[in-house]
C-alpha cells in the first residue's frame, strides 16, 4: 500500500517539476545558511564556515540530482524526453519524413494486406461458442464421393451420419451438413417476380446448435424441424436478408417457395455468421430431410451409398478426439458390413484397411485453405521482401542523417551524454517514425485487401473482410516496432562509433566508414529488387502463356449460363421438350447465331469421369488408368464452342434415341487408346463396376480440348449426344447417373458480335419457358475462362507491383547515396575541377560510382533469383524458372533505372563550381 | 573527520524517524545534527542522501512537511512524525531490537546453543 503511494505520488510528481524544484534549492539553501550560521557561532570566520558547510554538504547539483531520481521517475522522464525530440526532428524536416513514412507504409501496408488473408483464410476460427471444441469427422476435404471406398473417410452418407449421431458418446452434438452448397429458385409466394438463383446448404437440425449459434431473429432450426412431415422450413442468411430482401422484417414467418415448393423462413442467422465455409456462402439452411424435396431427380437422403454430407461435432468437456476417432473407425467398419451399406462384395475385403480421423473444426471446413495457402507463402514472402527493400532504404536515409547529425551527437557526447541514452534515442526515434509508418500502413493494407479480394475472388460470395480486425492491428503494430528496431541500429551504429573529440575536430570531414554501410544496404536493395522483378516477370510470362495456350475453343462472341430443370420440377422424360423450346427462343433474340446444350462447360469446375473399355480390346485390369472425362452435350454444341472437327462429323439432329448410339471423342482419346489407327467406326463403352455398359460408335474426333485444370496436358474425353441414352442395365447407380446426365444445366450462345442488353434477354426469354426457372450465373466465356485463373492473375499483379515498387525504392535509395555522397564530395570535386579534370570526366566519376554498386546488387540478385525462382517451378506454365531472357531483360532494366538515378546527382556534381566548391568549408 | 564511517544503509529512515518521534518537528539540517550527536558523533550523515531520504519518508506517508521559521528567523522546511510514521518506528524498533539480541548471541563468546 505504502509502495503504492510513493508510486502515485512520483508520479504526480512528473507534472510540477518546476515548483518542486524551487522549493528544494530553497530547502538546501537553508540548510546551508543554518550550518554556516553554527561555524561562526563556533568561532570561525565566515568564509571558513561556508567552506566546510559547503563541503558537509557536497555537491549542491549532485544533491538535486539524488533528490530527483526519487522524486519521479528518471527513467521513465528521460523516455519521455527521447520521445519528444522524436517527434520534434521529423517536423524539422518533412521532406525526410514523408519520404520515410512513405516508404515504411508500403512495405508494412503490403505485409499486412497479405497477412489479412493469412488469417482470414488460414488462421481464423467461425465466430462460434467455444470453437476450439469442434472437430470435424474426417480430416480430408473431398467434394463428392459416389459410395467408392474411400480409404480415409471424410465424407458420409445422411445414413452414416445417423448411425455415428446415435453411437458416438463423446459428443455434445454432432451435427451434419451439405459438402458444399447448390443452387436453387427462390421467389416470394404470389409474387409475380421470376425466380432469383440463391444458394442454399441442407443441414441436420442441430447444426446450430452444435456451433452454439442463436439467430439474429426468429428462431434457428431444431432437430424436430428436419423431419420428413414437418412442414418446409428454412433459415436465412444475414447477408441475403439485407441484399437480397432490403433487411424486410416481414421475411420472419414470410412464405417462400425454393423450386417451386412452399417453405417458411423461420429466422435469420447472427450477421457474423457466414456458414461452415468461405466461399460459395449458402442464403439459406434447410433441414437435410426436406432434400428430395428440393432436388426430386437426386433424392440423396435415403441412399445409404451418396457421400454428400460433412460431419462436425462439439466434444464433451474434457474428450479425446484421438480416442473419438478410433471408436468412430470401429463404428464406420462396422456400418460398412452392415446390410444397410450395400457394400460390393469386391470391396468388403478393404474394409478393416478403411481409417478415420477427427481434425480440428473451430476453422470450419476449409477447401480455401489447400486451395490458397501455397500462393499464400509465396505472398508473404515476397512482402516480406517489399518490407526488406523498405527497411533498407528507410535505414540508408536515418545512415545519411544521422551522418548529417555527427556533430551534434559528438556534442552531446563531450557534454557526458551516456553512450546508451544516445542509442536508445536514436532508436526510439526510428520506432516513432515507423509507428507513423505503420498506421499509414494500414490504410495501404486496407486497400492492398480489396485489391487481392477483388482480384482473386472476383464474383464468388465470401466471408473475408478488407477491414482489419484486432490481430491484424496488433501484427502491423508489431512489425511497426521490429521494423523501427531494424533500420534503427544503423543510425544508432553511427552513433555509437562517434568520438565526442570529433566534436573539437570539427566533423563534416567525410569518413570511410558510413559510406561502406550504405554502399552494401544500396547493394542489397538492388539485390532483392532483382528477385522480386525476376519473379514477377516469370509469374506474368506463365500467366500469358496460360491464357494464351490453344485449350480446343473459342471465347470471343460466347456466353455460358446455367439452369436447374429441378428448379421448375421437371421430370427427365420431359427435358427434351423444354431444350426445344428454350433453344427456339433462344435462338429468336436476335443477334444470337447458335444455342446448345451440356451438362456442363469447360472450365467451370465441374467434371465428370468414367472407366472405358474399348471392343476389341483386352477390358482393363481391376487398377486401371483409363478414368476419361466425358459429357453429354446437344446438337451444335462443338459450332457454338468452336471446337474444331478434326475427323468424321459432329452431332446432328440426326443422332436420336432411336438411332445407332453413337460418340465424338478427342484426339488425345484417339491417341490413347487407338495409337495411330483410325478410331471412325470404332467402338468403346463406360466400364462400370467390370460391366461393360453401352456401346457406341466413335464418328468423329474434335481437336485436343481443355475442361480442367488449365497448366494440366490435355487429357483424353469423350461426348456423347444429349438425344440419346445408355439401355437401361440393372444397376440402380448406374440407371441413377443416366438419368442425370440428361439434365443438361449448361446453355451456350455464341453471338454476331456484341448484343445489347443480351443478358436481360436471354433472363426473359427463360422466365418465358417457366418463371421458376431461374438464370444462374450468366456470363461471358472469356469470363469463365478468366475465372479460372483468378489465383494465378492474383500472384502475377501482386508480384508485379511488389516488383515495381521495389523498383521505385531502389531507385530512390540509390538517388539518395549519389546525391549525398555527391554533396560531401563538392570540395573535392571542385579541387579536381580547378586542377583541369573535364565535366565529363566528373560525370563519369559518380556515374560509375552508382553503377558500380547496382552493378553488384543485379549480380548478386541475379544469382540469389536464380536460386529462390528454382522453389516456384511447381507454379510456373510454359516457362522456366531460369529463363535467360527474363534474368537479361530484369537485369538491363534495372541497370537502366540505377543509371538515371545517379545521372540526376551526377549531373549536379559536373554544373559544380570550383570558386564556390574550394569556399563550401 | 574523515575516519567516521557513514551512516550504515538503511538505517538512516530509523534514525530520521526516531529523532522525529523525540525531537517533534525539525528541519533537515537539524536531524542531521541531531542523529551526529545522538551517535556521540561517531556517525557522518551524508547530507546528500538526506533528503532524498526525507523524500521518500514523505512518499510513503511516515513524514508530513511544511514550511515554518527556523529559531533565528530563518525559513526552513520542517517535517514531523504522522501516525503511520510512529507506527513504523515500533515496527523497525522491534525488527532491529531482534536483529540486534539475534546477532549479540551469535557474537558472545562461551555461550552455546541447546
Amino acid at each position: 500500500m505504502r509502495k503504492l503511494r510513493a508510486w502515485c505520488l512520483r508520479f504526480a510528481a512528473l507534472f510540477r517539476k518546476e515548483q518542486q524544484d524551487r522549493e528544494l534549492a530553497e530547502e538546501l539553501e537553508s540548510h546551508l545558511q543554518m550550518h554556516i550560521a553554527d561555524g561562526v557561532r563556533a568561532g570561525l570566520t565566515a568564509e571558513e564556515a561556508r567552506r566546510q558547510a559547503s563541503i558537509a554538504l557536497g555537491g549542491l547539483e549532485q544533491v538535486k540530482e539524488h533528490f530527483r531520481d526519487r522524486r519521479g521517475f528518471p527513467a521513465l522522464e528521460a523516455v519521455i524526453q527521447d520521445v519528444r525530440f522524436g517527434f520534434r526532428m521529423p517536423r524539422k524536416s518533412p521532406g525526410f519524413t514523408a519520404v520515410a513514412v512513405l516508404t515504411l507504409a508500403l512495405g508494412i501496408g503490403a505485409t499486412t494486406a497479405i497477412f489479412t488473408l493469412i488469417h482470414a483464410v488460414l488462421l481464423n476460427s467461425l465466430p462460434v461458442a467455444k470453437p476450439g471444441e469442434l472437430y470435424r469427422v474426417g480430416d480430408v476435404e473431398q467434394c463428392c464421393n459416389n459410395g467408392e471406398i474411400q480409404g480415409n473417410w471424410s465424407i458420409f452418407s445422411y445414413e452414416q451420419y445417423k448411425y455415428f449421431r446415435d453411437h458416438t458418446p463423446g459428443f455434445v452434438e454432432l451435427a451434419a451438413f451439405q459438402a458444399g452448397t447448390e443452387m436453387v429458385g427462390v421467389r416470394r409466394a404470389n409474387s409475380s417476380q421470376p425466380a432469383q438463383s440463391m444458394r442454399i446448404e441442407f443441414v441436420s437440425g442441430n447444426y446450430f446448435a452444435t456451433f452454439g449459434i442463436r439467430p439474429y431473429a426468429g428462431r434457428a432450426l431444431a432437430p424436430e424441424d428436419d423431419r420428413k412431415d414437418e412442414p418446409p422450413v428454412a433459415v436465412i442468411s444475414y447477408r441475403a436478408w439485407q441484399e437480397t430482401f432490403g433487411a424486410d422484417p416481414s421475411v420472419i414467418g414470410g412464405a417462400f417457395t425454393i423450386n417451386n415448393q412452399p417453405f417458411t423462413v423461420i429466422g435469420i442467422a447472427p450477421r457474423s455468421f457466414f456458414g461452415d465455409r468461405l466461399t460459395n456462402l449458402a442464403a439459406f439452411w434447410i433441414p437435410i430431410e426436406d432434400q428430395p424435396l428440393i432436388n426430386p431427380i437426386y433424392p440423396l437422403v435415403n441412399t445409404a451409398q451418396q457421400n454428400w454430407l460433412d460431419l462436425i461435432g462439439r466434444l464433451c468437456p474434457g474428450g479425446d478426439p484421438k480416442q473419438i476417432g478410433t471408436r468412430m473407425q470401429v463404428e464406420l467398419q462396422q456400418w460398412l458390413l452392415s446390410p444397410i451399406a450395400q457394400l460390393q462384395t469386391a470391396d468388403r475385403a478393404s474394409v478393416p484397411k478403411q481409417t478415420l480421423r477427427l481434425s480440428p473444426g473451430g476453422a470450419g471446413i476449409r477447401m480455401l485453405r489447400d486451395q490458397y495457402s501455397s500462393s499464400l507463402q509465396l505472398l508473404m514472402w515476397i512482402s516480406a521482401l517489399v518490407l526488406a527493400i523498405a527497411c533498407a532504404n528507410v535505414a540508408n536515409l536515418m545512415l545519411v542523417r544521422a551522418t548529417g547529425r555527427k556533430a551534434q551527437t559528438a556534442i552531446q557526447a563531450a557534454l557526458g551524454a551516456p553512450l546508451s541514452r544516445q542509442i536508445r534515442q536514436a532508436l526510439i526515434e526510428s520506432v516513432m517514425l515507423a509507428l507513423v509508418g505503420g498506421l499509414a500502413g494500414i490504410a495501404v493494407a486496407f486497400a492492398g485487401t480489396r485489391l487481392i479480394l477483388r482480384l482473386a475472388f472476383q464474383n464468388t460470395s465470401l466471408a473475408i473482410h478488407a477491414s482489419p480486425s484486432l490481430p491484424v492491428l496488433a501484427f502491423a503494430f508489431g512489425v511497426s516496432i521490429l521494423t523501427g528496431i531494424l533500420f534503427g541500429v544503423a543510425p544508432a551504429w553511427i552513433t555509437a562509433k562517434t568520438a565526442p573529440i570529433d566534436a573539437l575536430k570539427g566533423v563534416g570531414r567525410s569518413s570511410g566508414r558510413s559510406g561502406w554501410a550504405q554502399k552494401s544496404l544500396i547493394v542489397a536493395q538492388a539485390g532483392l529488387s532483382v528477385v522480386l522483378l525476376a519473379s514477377a516477370l516469370l509469374l506474368t510470362q506463365s500467366l500469358r502463356n496460360m491464357r494464351g495456350q490453344n485449350f480446343g475453343f473459342d471465347t470471343p462472341n460466347r456466353y455460358i449460363l446455367h439452369i436447374d430443370p429441378q428448379m421448375a420440377r421437371y421430370k427427365p422424360a420431359q427435358m427434351l421438350a423444354v431444350y426445344r423450346e428454350l433453344q427456339d427462343l433462344l435462338s429468336a433474340i436476335p443477334g444470337v447465331s447458335r444455342v446448345s446444350f451440356s451438362l456442363y462447360t469447360p472450365m467451370e469446375g465441374d467434371n465428370w469421369s468414367e472407366f472405358v473399355y474399348i471392343d476389341g480390346q483386352t477390358p482393363p485390369p481391376p487398377v486401371h488408368n483409363n478414368e476419361v472425362s466425358w459429357l453429354r452435350v446437344s446438337a451444335g454444341y462443338f459450332e457454338t464452342l468452336g471446337t474444331k472437327i478434326l475427323q468424321g462429323r459432329s452431332f446432328s439432329e440426326q443422332d436420336t434415341p432411336t438411332s445407332e448410339p453413337v460418340a465424338v471423342v478427342n484426339e488425345k482419346f484417339a491417341k490413347t487408346f487407338f495409337k495411330g489407327e483410325n478410331p471412325i467406326g470404332k467402338h468403346f463403352g463406360f466400364y462400370m463396376v467390370w460391366k461393360k455398359v453401352g456401346n457406341f460408335e466413335i464418328v468423329g474426333v474434335t481437336e485436343d480440348t481443355k475442361y480442367g485444370e488449365p497448366t494440366k496436358n490435355f487429357a483424353p474425353m469423350f461426348f456423347l449426344p444429349a438425344a440419346q441414352s445408355v439401355p437401361s442395365v440393372d444397376d440402380a447407380r448406374f440407371s441413377h447417373f443416366e438419368d442425370a446426365s440428361h439434365i443438361l444445366n449448361a446453355v451456350e450462345l455464341s453471338t454476331l458480335g456484341k448484343v445489347p442488353g443480351l443478358e436481360m434477354k436471354v433472363r426473359d426469354a427463360i422466365a418465358k419457358v417457366n418463371p421458376d426457372l431461374a438464370v444462374i450465373d450468366f456470363r461471358s466465356f472469356a469470363q469463365q475462362v478468366d475465372n479460372a485463373f483468378s489465383q494465378q492473375t492474383m500472384i502475377a499483379t501482386l508480384t508485379s507491383l511488389f516488383g515495381l515498387v521495389a523498383l521505385v525504392l531502389a531507385a530512390v535509395g540509390l538517388y539518395g547515396v549519389t546525391a549525398y555522397s555527391v554533396e560531401r564530395h563538392t570540395s573535392e570535386i571542385g579541387i579536381r575541377m580547378a586542377l583541369g579534370a573535364e565535366r565529363g570526366e566528373v560525370l563519369g566519376l559518380v556515374l560509375r560510382e552508382g553503377g558500380k554498386l547496382a552493378f553488384v546488387g543485379v549480380f548478386i540478385g541475379v544469382m540469389a533469383a536464380l536460386g529462390l525462382t528454382r522453389l516456384m517451378g511447381a507454379l510456373l506454365y510454359g516457362v522456366s524458372p531460369a529463363d535467360p531472357l527474363t534474368f537479361a531483360g530484369v537485369a538491363v532494366l534495372l541497370m537502366a533505372v540505377a543509371v538515371v538515378a545517379c545521372y540526376i546527382p551526377a549531373r549536379r556534381a559536373m554544373r559544380v563550381d570550383p570558386m564556390v566548391a574550394l569556399r563550401h568549408e | 573527520m574523515g575516519e567516521k564511517p557513514d551512516v550504515w544503509q538503511g538505517t538512516l529512515s530509523v534514525m530520521v524517524l526516531k529523532t522525529l518521534q523525540t525531537m517533534g518537528p525539525l528541519h533537515g539540517y537539524g536531524i542531521a545534527r541531531r542523529i551526529e550527536q545522538t551517535s556521540g558523533d561517531l556517525l557522518c550523515v551524508n547530507y546528500g542522501t538526506l533528503y532524498p531520504s526525507l523524500l521518500k519518508l514523505e512518499q510513503e506517508g511516515y513524514i508530513a512537511s511544511e514550511w515554518g521559521v527556523s529559531d533565528n528567523n530563518r525559513k526552513a522546511k520542517y517535517y514531523k512524525l504522522t501516525r503511520a510514521g510512529r507506527k513504523q518506528l515500533e515496527k523497525e524498533a522491534r525488527e532491529w531490537e531482534q536483529a540486534t539480541t539475534i546477532l549479540a548471541r551469535f557474537l558472545s563468546p562461551g555461550e552455546k546453543s541447546s
